[in-house]
This record gives structure tokens, C-alpha cells and sequence, in this order.
């Protein structure tokens, strides 16, 4: 019991590491759509959770609100309208490759889990400063980010709205049904 | 911060203003707008040029600027001019292309004008953050591009192959810098640097940032065995945009590898140069064989800028001011002779994608003789056989190479562009020595802007082949920037 | 009369004159022609100045142009210059041009345009390898020389051009690929001793002898780079083993780029041992003397004998360039001073009468489209001035006293008895070889029993062939009955060269 007590946040970490691992498998595993879209929110709530863990309580707040609660009811959205129903079986692609890929894939795993093991992280518990006070002054974890984002990040910050833009031509661009092209002459040869 | 502090962000500023004014005139204006709207692209990237020049340039030395996260230095000058040189060819010789097609050109040039924003952010970023955020725009609006003839099936694969890949390499590059910003604490390259330094021994994590930082990078400039997606993507796209993505994306991949590895990383160069040196070594070979089976030559000159991306990798495995200077110049050589020569392969492509396979350029040296003689001068440029500027590339390489003490990587590329000239080759025979089919010989498309680009293209790697000095003053004049010098 | 920047002028010139060739539009064919002419024969008359300014009584390197700055930060200037050899061999090649273009003014019909540029282009390549003082500059200048050389045999030559003219760019490319990392290297050492970037050829005198001589090949770095530049040099040469793209260029190569390749080309492999590997490398020259003289004595006689059985004139010509060039090696090999003055002479013996056997063979082959030696007999009275052209230059070419062949010739094997007196008699067998089989062909060709009706109104040699030809006849007789006129200019600079 003291050893649940003296390591609840690392026991809370792994729990949640773990169910977040097992829906983004799940995501890619099942064959029914619908239930790949809630493994994804599964794991999106976990990430959310895991935010909580290390204090970026806005950032968890954002999780939730935007991805669970924005982009995947958007996602079941598009499932239902469709009607997907199940992945056709010739849809297993690379079967060829998968146990390479399997192989591949175990092989970065314990080179990443060795590196994570053998090196240290800085800043090991507490609470990250940065997330509460910009410039030595006391600030809610909100605040903090807000200051942050809109003047050391703001470059970052206006660039990946423009990377937002981009991706919305993107959607465009590939979206638009193919009739509407050669409006005007029409002198396509292809 | 105060609004002043943005002067020199200007460049970036106005061509992102001017891509939004773009992609709303491409609305309007619809199909017919097409040289409108890429004349005014081009326009809008060469004031960017003169702003660059004009607001971009340190005064003094390099000056870091809003909030750490960009740097003025003259690194960043010369790759911002190369790129914005490189979009402005790409687009002048996409025009007569995107007429003949059915796509609208508003968002075609929109889409270069913010890949060269991203391009522009890579060039000069300071801290992790702001250069993974331009490697983003840049890349998102390549995929976009690459796909953008989507009744094309050839398009449609390689921007979703491009996509799914690059997707997957820039998991690995935030990976790595997540593990860096944990081990390290900040995401600053002179932070990292100094951190590095005062470091007595790699830590673990940190070095394993390192390296997956090191594969995302590799993975962007197609280096072996991170290359697999080069040669779709490259055969696949409207030709065009491949000699714009072989060339723009490429520099500014290299810039941003310069600034990571020979500025951040630096203290550790012991460690990561192995498998660089390693990584170059099997590039070279492995593209330059794969190249000569290649009966597609979009698909050759994806191999070839394959093979190019190791050589100029030899410049980061030097690790010295002269390996800086010498990638540097290469890139801007290379720039020149690829975009020349797939303005040859657009020139060729009047029947859909004829004029794609190495057949289709038998005898085209009685028909169109001073096409082949352009043609001629980009492939021994490539090549690197002398007078032309290729040469000039890749000695400064290999010399900062076997000044390095790394005479073995240099016997190896110096034998692999020996075995380059075989393919090409390939295409000069054909041009040269071959009579092309009398029935159905592949015309060349007239298309003055093209041939004035690919005009240019020639010069310039003519006169950097003979007289090269200016150009490596100015790549010198940017070592100072990493503190190198 | 002094020109200033003569050097520059005739190494750059005829590039000039290429660049005016490439301005006017391809259909003007005739134009291309006087132009290309003309051009060739102003740069041989320039190119005379060279003999007027030139000191025999200097040893060291004349008229020097630069060193101008080229890429400072490397250390690499252009820098021309000129001494005894230099004179003999850029002289040799100034005089061949006008003739190479004479002899393709009907053969060659298509492309006139293409062919006089790429063979301007190569002339600026060859007089400026042999000019360069600077061993990068000399490696653009051999670079140049690959591409146009390339076309001529691919563009214009016979049946089986395409594989010819791939296998020359293979074979020289392969070469030349070692010797640019060599040349780095060598501006390496010299930075690392010295702690200055340079790559001219009067620094390299003083640091590359001090690259060390280990116990083993791999341990020892001036091994290497003499190794490097050697098999550059002699696949130009052609020695054996490194010959067999030689008959393949030489057959499907037009009359005009044989001409070019003997007379020339060649000589820039010999050229390369003696200025390069001979003067930079002396300990290393020391350790391979031996494998140089067995294997130009390999050549010498292994080119006589394939030769002997050869059925097609020219392949039997490009076969005896082997063997002759055998001698060349030998020369050198044996490193005295009459035999390094017989060998540089005999570059230029070489360049004559092979490229005169060359036109001669280009004359009856353009007539008859044939070259085999079957397909004639007994035409010596049907064209007799022609058989009496070809006679004299067989006979020069087989070392007959009173010709410049025997000269050359005799000052090799002379200067190398002292030295190596097995090695001259296996010569000398080769000499006697030469004489069977150029005697045995012109024999079987001009005067065995008529065979053939359609020689009968074979049309005897032409004025515009005599002209072509007769520039070498004349310095094939001069050389023979003079000699000295031509050994004594380069006699200070083979002195200084072997002094080292």
C-alpha cells in the first residue's frame, strides 16, 4: 500500500501509457471502422489524461474539447454518412512485408526502450515551470501557455496557421469533384 | 517584442500575404487565369528576393530575432535566395504545363509561394520548433502539389506515398526532438549546443534524440536507406513540381541539417559522423547503381538526386567550415542543373508522359540542336565532368572531405560519379549517336518561357563552372553564421 | 617578336574559334569547313611564334602565362607554360589539326558543323593539357578533351561506333577518376606540409617526392598516387594490358579522329609518365621500372604480332600504334638522356607517320568502302602516286634510315643499352617484326597479283589529299635528315627533368 501511495504518479503513468498503446492498436486493428474511431477516442482521452499527470492542465482541456470532442465526432460523422460498413478482406495489403515490418518495428522499440532506460530525463517530477510562471511571474497553467504561445512562439504559432491554410487548400484541391476542373477553355490534351 | 521586431520577418510575411491574394485571384479568375496568376507568383517572389536582401541581411554579424526564434545570418541569406531562385524557375516553367492541363493554376501557385515560406522559416530557424513548423508548411504543400493532377493515377499514388512516408518521418524528427527538449530542456540550437558541450558524457536519451532526429533529416534529404519514397514521388508528380521538389525542398532540408547537426549537434560529432559517413557511403553507391537500370528518366534523376544528396553529404560528414561551405555551394549548383534538366523532360512531355522514357530521346540532337546541347550541359554537369559547375560542386566536396581526412569516402564517390556517367550518358547517346524512329519521333514543345529558363539554367552552370570564385566567397561568407569560421 | 599571353592565346583560341563555328546555323556546311580551315591553319601559324620565342638554352618552363587566380581558395591558378617537350608535342598537334580537317572535308558529310566544333574543343583540350602548370588546371584540360573525342568516334564513325565510343569513354573515365583523387591528395599533402592550398606543378616538385615509401604498397601513399596517375596515363597510352579499347576507337573512329587519336591523344599518356609520374614520384618511378619495361616490351611485341595477322589495314595501323608506343614506354623506362630525347621524339615520329598512314588508309577507304586488305593487290599501277605516298610512310614508320623513324628509334634502344641490354634486344625483334608486317600489307595491297575489276578505275589520290598529306612528309624527311633541329630544343629540358 505505501508503495501504491509513494509511486501513485508513475502507477497512473503507465496505466494510461499502456490503454493509450492498446487504442492506437486497436485503431489500426479492428475492422469495423466505428471501432476503430472510438479506439482513437479511447486514446485520445488518455493522452488528455497523461496531460493532467504532468500539470498542462489547458493542454489536457484542449485534448478533450478538440480532438475528443471536435475531430472525432467529426470522424464518426463521415463513418455513418458513408456507411462504411467493414474493410473489404482484400484490403490487407503488404501482407508480405508484415513480418518484416513486425521485425523492423520490435527493433526500434527496444532501441527506443533502451535509450529511455540507459539515458535520464531532466526535470524528473515537480512541476515544469515553464507551465505556470512566463518571466518569474505567478500565472494559472492557461496564462502561462497563452504567454508563451503569443509572444516567445508566436513564429512557430502564425507559420502552423498557415500550415492549417495549406492543409484546407489541400482538402480543396483534392476534394473538388473532378466535373468541376476545366471550367473556362478547356484545352486539357492529357 | 514590438512591431519593429518584425522587419526583418518581412520577406516571409509578404509572400504569405501574397499566396492568400493569389489563391483568391485563382478563384475569380478560374482556368484562364493561369499565366495571370503565375506571372504574379513570380512577381511576388522576386520582391520577396529584393525584401530578403533588402530587410533580411545581419547587420553585422548573425542576430537572433523574435523570441530565439528565427536568426539572421548570411546561411540563411543564401539558401533563402536559392530557394526563392528555385520557385520562381519551377513556376515560370510550370506555366505552358498547367495550361495544357485541366487544373486551375490559383492554388498550384499559392501552394509554391508557402512551400517557399516554410522553405524560407527552415532556412533561417534558430530553435527546433520554428524549423520543424517550416519543414510542415513546406512539406504539406508538396504533398498537395505532387497530387495536384488528380485524374492522374501516377499523381494520385505518389502523393499518397509521399505523404504516408513523410507523415511517418516527421513522427520520428518530433520524436527525437521531444527526447532532446527532455534530456536537454530547451529547444534553442545554441542551448542545445551549449548543453551539449558542457555535457561530460552523451547521455543515452540524449543521443538517442540525436539519432532520430539524424533519420528524420536524412529521411528529408532521401538519403539511403531512407530514400524509398524518392523515386514515386519524383516519377509520379507533374513534372514540374518534381523539379521543383528535387530542388527547393532539397536545399532547404540541407539548410536546416546544416543548422541542426553542424551547429546544435556539434559537440557530438564524433558520434553521429560514423553513421553519416556510413549513410553517404551506401547512398552513393546504392542510387548510382539503381540509376542505370532506369528506363524512365524521371525516375533516373530521382535516383541522381539521390546520388547528389550523398555527395553533398560528405560536406556535414567533414564537419568543418569547409564541409559548410562546400554543401552549400552544392546545393546551389545542383539547383541549376536539375532544374535545367527537367526543363528538358517538360519540354519533351508533349504527348501526356512520352518523352519519359530514355527511347524517346534517340536523335533529338539533328532535330533540335541546341535543346541537346542544353540537355548536353546538364548531364555532364551532373555528372561532374568539367567545365561545367558540377564539377566545381563536387570538388569542393570531396576536398573538404579528403582535407577531413576521410580519403576512402572520397575514393568511393570519385568511382560512383565515374559510374554515373554511364546513365547519364544514357540519355546523351541516345540524343547524340542514336537516329530516332522516323515514324513517330517525339517533339519537342515550343514553349518560350521554358527554353528562356532552361537558357539560364545552361549559364549558370556554365559560368560557375569556370569561374566559380564569387559564388564560393558568398557560401563562405555564411560559416561565420555557425560559428565555424 | 614577343606576343604577350602567346600561351594563352593558342591554348585558348581555337575554343574561340569553336564558339564562332557554333554562332552560324548548321546548313552553311562549305562555311564550316574554310572557316574551321582556316582557323587551324592561323593557330599552326601562331603557334610557330612558339618555336621563334622559345630558348633552347632554358631548361625550365618558357613564356609562362599567370599564375592568375582562379580559385583562390584552393589554391589553383591557371597557369600556362612551356619548355622543350611541351613545344615539340603542342607543335605536333597544331600541325595535325589543318590536316585532320583536310582529310574530312568529303568523308565527313553530316553534322559538318558538330564535328569542326568538337574537334576545335579538342584541340584547346590537348594543347592545354600539354601546356598546364597547374595539375588541376591540367586535369580540366583532360577532361575536355574526353567528351568531344567521344563524339567524333559515337557521332561520325563506322558500323560499330556506339560500343567504340563507350568503351574509349569507359576505359579513360575509369582512368582519370584516380587520378583526380590523386591530385586532390597531392594538394592535401601539399597543405598539410606546407599549410597553404596549391596545386601548381613547381610546388608539387617539392612536396610530392616527400609522400613516403613504405614496405608495403598500401603503406605507402606515394605508391598509391603514382599508381593512380600511372593507370590514367597508360590506358591513354595505350601499354598493354590496358590497350584493348584502342583498336575498337581506331576502326569505327572516322579517318579524322584516328588521325587525331595516334598522333595525340596518345601522346598525352606518355607525356603524363614522363612529366608526372617521372618527375613528381622519382622513388616510386625507381620501384616500378622494372613492371614499366616489361610491359612495354609485352606491348611491343604483342602489338607486332596481332598486328601481323590483321586482314583490315586499319586495324593493323591501330595495332602497330601499340607496339610503337612500346618503344615510347621503353624510352622512358630506361631513363637516360638518349633515350628520354629518342622516346619524346618518337611521341612526335609517331604522330606523324601513323597519322599519315591513317589519312592514307581514310583515301582508298573513302573509294572503295573497304579497308580490307583482301579486297585490293596490284593496285600500285592503277593510283601510283598514292602507293608511292604510302610506301615512303611505311617506310618511315618502320625506321628506315634517312626517315624520322629510325631516329627515334635508334636513340631509344641506343640510350637504353647500357642500361638494360635484354630489353633492347627484345626491342630490336620488334623492329624487325615491324618491318614483316607493314612490308607483308603494303606487299599484299599494291603489288601481289590484281584480283579485283572494280579496282581498275580506282581513282588516284586527289590534290586536296596530297596537300593534306604533304605537311607530314615533309617533317617525316625533315626529322630523318635533321634531326637535331628538333632534339636540341628540348635537350635542357629532358636534362632538368632527369636530374630530379
Amino acid at each position: 500500500m505505501a508503495f501504491l501511495v509513494a509511486h501513485f504518479t508513475q502507477i497512473v503513468f503507465y496505466v494510461l501509457a499502456l490503454l493509450a498503446v492498446l487504442g492506437g492498436i486497436g485503431v489500426v486493428t479492428f475492422k469495423n471502422p466505428v471501432h476503430s474511431a472510438l479506439s482513437l477516442l479511447g486514446t485520445f482521452l488518455m493522452v488528455a489524461g497523461l496531460f493532467v499527470l504532468r500539470h498542462a492542465e489547458f493542454l489536457a482541456a484542449v485534448q478533450v474539447l478538440v480532438y475528443a470532442g471536435g475531430i472525432m465526432v467529426l470522424f464518426l460523422f463521415v463513418i455513418m454518412l458513408v456507411n462504411v460498413k467493414k474493410l473489404q478482406p482484400e484490403a490487407v495489403f503488404l501482407s508480405a512485408q508484415a513480418p518484416m515490418a513486425v521485425l523492423a518495428g520490435v527493433l526500434v522499440g527496444a532501441l527506443v526502450a533502451f535509450g529511455l532506460l540507459a539515458g535520464k530525463l531532466a526535470a524528473a517530477g515537480g512541476v515544469p515551470a515553464a507551465l505556470q510562471t512566463v518571466d518569474g511571474k505567478v500565472l494559472g497553467n492557461t496564462e502561462a501557455v497563452g504567454w508563451l504561445l503569443y509572444r516567445q512562439y508566436l513564429v512557430p504559432f502564425e507559420v502552423v496557421s498557415v500550415v492549417l491554410l495549406v492543409a484546407m487548400v489541400g482538402a480543396i484541391v483534392f476534394g473538388l469533384k473532378s466535373a468541376s476542373l476545366d471550367r473556362g477553355e478547356g484545352r486539357a490534351e492529357r | 517584442m514590438s512591431l519593429s521586431d518584425f522587419i526583418p520577418f518581412v520577406p516571409e510575411i509578404f509572400l504569405a500575404a501574397a499566396g492568400l491574394g493569389i489563391l483568391l485571384a485563382g478563384i475569380t479568375l478560374g482556368k484562364k487565369g493561369v499565366r495571370t496568376l503565375i506571372g504574379s507568383g513570380v512577381a511576388a517572389l522576386i520582391v520577396t528576393a529584393v525584401l530578403v536582401w533588402v530587410f533580411g541581411r545581419p547587420q553585422g554579424g548573425p542576430q537572433v530575432i523574435l523570441g530565439g526564434m528565427l536568426v539572421l545570418d548570411n546561411l540563411a541569406v543564401f539558401f533563402k535566395l536559392i530557394m526563392i531562385a528555385a520557385s520562381i524557375i519551377a513556376l515560370i516553367m510550370s506555366a505552358g504545363f498547367l495550361e495544357r492541363s485541366p487544373y486551375g493554376g490559383g492554388e498550384y501557385t499559392s501552394l509554391v509561394l508557402f512551400a517557399t515560406v516554410g522553405m524560407m522559416v527552415m532556412a533561417s530557424g534558430a530553435n527546433l520548433a520554428s524549423l520543424y513548423v517550416g519543414l510542415e508548411l513546406m512539406a504539406l504543400s508538396v504533398y498537395i502539389l505532387v497530387g495536384y493532377f488528380k485524374l492522374e493515377v501516377k499523381s494520385n499514388e505518389a502523393a499518397v506515398k509521399y505523404f504516408v512516408l513523410g507523415a511517418l518521418s516527421s513522427g520520428i524528427l518530433v520524436y527525437g526532438i521531444s527526447l532532446v527538449y527532455g534530456t536537454l530542456g530547451t529547444l534553442d540550437l545554441r542551448g542545445i549546443h551549449q548543453a551539449l558541450a558542457g555535457m561530460a558524457k552523451l547521455n543515452w536519451a540524449a543521443g538517442l534524440g540525436i539519432v532520430l532526429v539524424g533519420f528524420g533529416m536524412l529521411f528529408k534529404v532521401a538519403i539511403v536507406p531512407f530514400h524509398v519514397w524518392t523515386p514515386d514521388a519524383y516519377e509520379g508528380a507533374p513534372t514540374p513540381v518534381t523539379a521543383f521538389i528535387s530542388v527547393g525542398p532539397k536545399a532547404a532540408a540541407f539548410a536546416m541539417f546544416l543548422r541542426i547537426f553542424l551547429g546544435a549537434f556539434e559537440p557530438n560529432i564524433a558520434a553521429w559522423r560514423t553513421v553519416m559517413w556510413v549513410a553517404a557511403a551506401a547512398t552513393m553507391i546504392f542510387a548510382n547503381t539503381a540509376a542505370l537500370t532506369q528506363n524512365n528518366v524521371k525516375r533516373m534523376l530521382a535516383y541522381s538526386s539521390i546520388a547528389h544528396a550523398g555527395y553533398a553529404l560528405m560536406g556535414i560528414v567533414a564537419g568543418t567550415a569547409m564541409g559548410l561551405w562546400s554543401v552549400m555551394l552544392y546545393m546551389l549548383i545542383y539547383t541549376f542543373m536539375n532544374l535545367g534538366a527537367f526543363g528538358f523532360v517538360i519540354l519533351l512531355e508533349s504527348r501526356g508522359y512520352a518523352g519519359e522514357t530514355i527511347q524517346d530521346y534517340a536523335g533529338l540532337a539533328k532535330r533540335h540542336p541546341a535543346a541537346a546541347a542544353g540537355m548536353l550541359v546538364f548531364m555532364l554537369g551532373l555528372a561532374g565532368i568539367p567545365p561545367t559547375a558540377g564539377f566545381m560542386g563536387k570538388l569542393y566536396v570531396f576536398a573538404a572531405a579528403v582535407q577531413a581526412g576521410y580519403v576512402g569516402l572520397t575514393v568511393i564517390a570519385v568511382v560512383m560519379s565515374a559510374v554515373s556517367l554511364f546513365y547519364y550518358f544514357r540519355i546523351v547517346v541516345q540524343m547524340y549517336l542514336h537516329d530516332g524512329e522516323e515514324d513517330e519521333p517525339a517533339e519537342l514543345i515550343r514553349d518560350r518561357w521554358v527554353e528562356a529558363m532552361i537558357f539560364v539554367c545552361v549559364a549558370a552552370t556554365l559560368f560557375i563552372g569556370v569561374y566559380p570564385g564569387p559564388m564560393v566567397g558568398w557560401a563562405r561568407a555564411g560559416i561565420s553564421a555557425l560559428g565555424l569560421g | 617578336m614577343q606576343i604577350p599571353h602567346l600561351l594563352t592565346i593558342v591554348t585558348i583560341g581555337p575554343a574561340v574559334a569553336a564558339g564562332v563555328l557554333g554562332l552560324i546555323p548548321g546548313r552553311y556546311e562549305r562555311l564550316h569547313r574554310w572557316l574551321a580551315l582556316l582557323a587551324s591553319v592561323v593557330l599552326f601559324v601562331v603557334s610557330l611564334f612558339l618555336w621563334t620565342g622559345f630558348n633552347p638554352d632554358v631548361a625550365g618552363f618558357q613564356l609562362v602565362d599567370g599564375p592568375i587566380a582562379w580559385i583562390p581558395q584552393l589554391g589553383i591558378n591557371y597557369t600556362l607554360g612551356m619548355d622543350g617537350i611541351s613545344l615539340l608535342l603542342v607543335l605536333l598537334t597544331t600541325l595535325l589539326i589543318p590536316v585532320v580537317i583536310l582529310a574530312s572535308w568529303t568523308s565527313i558529310s553530316e553534322r559538318v558543323k558538330g564535328f569542326h566544333i568538337s574537334l576545335l574543343l579538342l584541340t584547346t583540350g590537348m594543347i592545354g593539357a600539354f601546356l598546364a602548370l597547374d595539375l588541376f588546371l591540367f586535369y580540366v584540360f583532360w577532361e575536355l578533351m574526353l567528351i568531344p573525342m567521344y563524339f567524333i568516334i559515337g557521332i561520325w564513325g563506322g558500323a560499330r561506333r556506339i560500343y567504340a565510343a563507350v568503351k574509349f569513354f569507359i576505359y579513360t573515365m575509369v582512368g582519370s577518376v584516380f587520378m583526380l583523387v590523386a591530385i586532390l591528395y597531392l594538394g592535401f599533402f601539399h597543405h598539410q606540409l606546407t599549410g597553404v592550398w596549391s596545386f601548381a606543378y613547381a610546388d608539387f616538385l617539392k612536396t610530392a617526392p616527400q609522400l613516403a615509401m613504405g614496405s608495403s604498397i598500401l603503406h605507402s601513399p606515394q605508391l598509391l598516387v603514382f599508381l593512380a596517375f600511372a593507370l590514367a596515363f597508360a590506358i591513354k597510352v595505350p601499354m598493354f594490358p590496358f590497350h584493348t579499347w584502342l583498336p575498337d576507337a581506331h576502326v569505327e573512329a572516322p579517318t579524322g579522329g584516328s588521325i587525331i587519336l595516334a598522333g595525340v591523344l596518345l601522346k598525352l599518356g606518355t607525356y603524363g609518365f614522363l612529366r608526372f609520374n617521372r618527375a613528381l614520384f622519382p622513388a616510386a618511378w625507381e620501384a616500378c621500372v622494372p613492371l614499366i619495361l616489361i610491359l612495354a616490351v609485352i606491348g611491343i611485341l604483342y602489338g607486332a604480332w596481332v598486328a601481323m595477322v590483321q586482314p583490315d589495314m586499319k586495324k593493323l595501323v591501330a595495332y602497330s600504334s601499340v607496339s610503337h608506343l612500346g618503344f615510347v614506354m621503353l624510352g622512358l623506362a630506361a631513363g637516360t638522356i638518349a633515350s628520354t630525347q629518342g622516346a619524346v621524339l618518337q611521341m612526335v615520329n609517331h604522330g606523324l607517320s601513323t597519322g599519315a598512314l591513317f589519312l592514307l588508309v581514310g583515301v582508298i577507304y573513302e573509294r572503295r568502302h573497304t579497308r580490307l586488305i583482301a579486297d585490293y593487290g596490284g593496285i600500285a599501277k592503277v593510283v601510283p602516286i598514292y602507293t608511292g605516298l604510302f610506301l615512303l610512310v611505311t617506310l618511315s614508320s618502320i625506321g628506315l634510315p634517312g626517315l624520322n623513324g629510325f631516329v627515334g628509334e635508334f636513340l631509344i634502344l641506343a640510350g637504353s643499352w647500357e642500361k638494360y641490354p635484354a630489353v633492347v634486344v627484345l626491342g630490336a625483334l620488334g623492329i624487325i617484326f615491324g618491318a614483316v608486317y607493314m612490308l607483308w600489307m603494303v606487299q599484299r595491297v599494291f603489288w601481289s597479283p590484281f584480283a579485283h575489276e572494280e579496282n581498275r578505275d580506282l581513282k588516284d589520290i586527289n590534290l586536296r589529299e596530297v596537300l593534306a598529306v604533304l605537311p607530314l612528309l615533309v617533317f617525316i624527311v625533315w626529322i630523318g635528315v635533321h634531326p637535331t633541329t628538333f632534339l636540341s630544343p628540348m635537350e635542357a629540358a629532358v636534362r632538368l627533368l632527369l636530374a630530379r
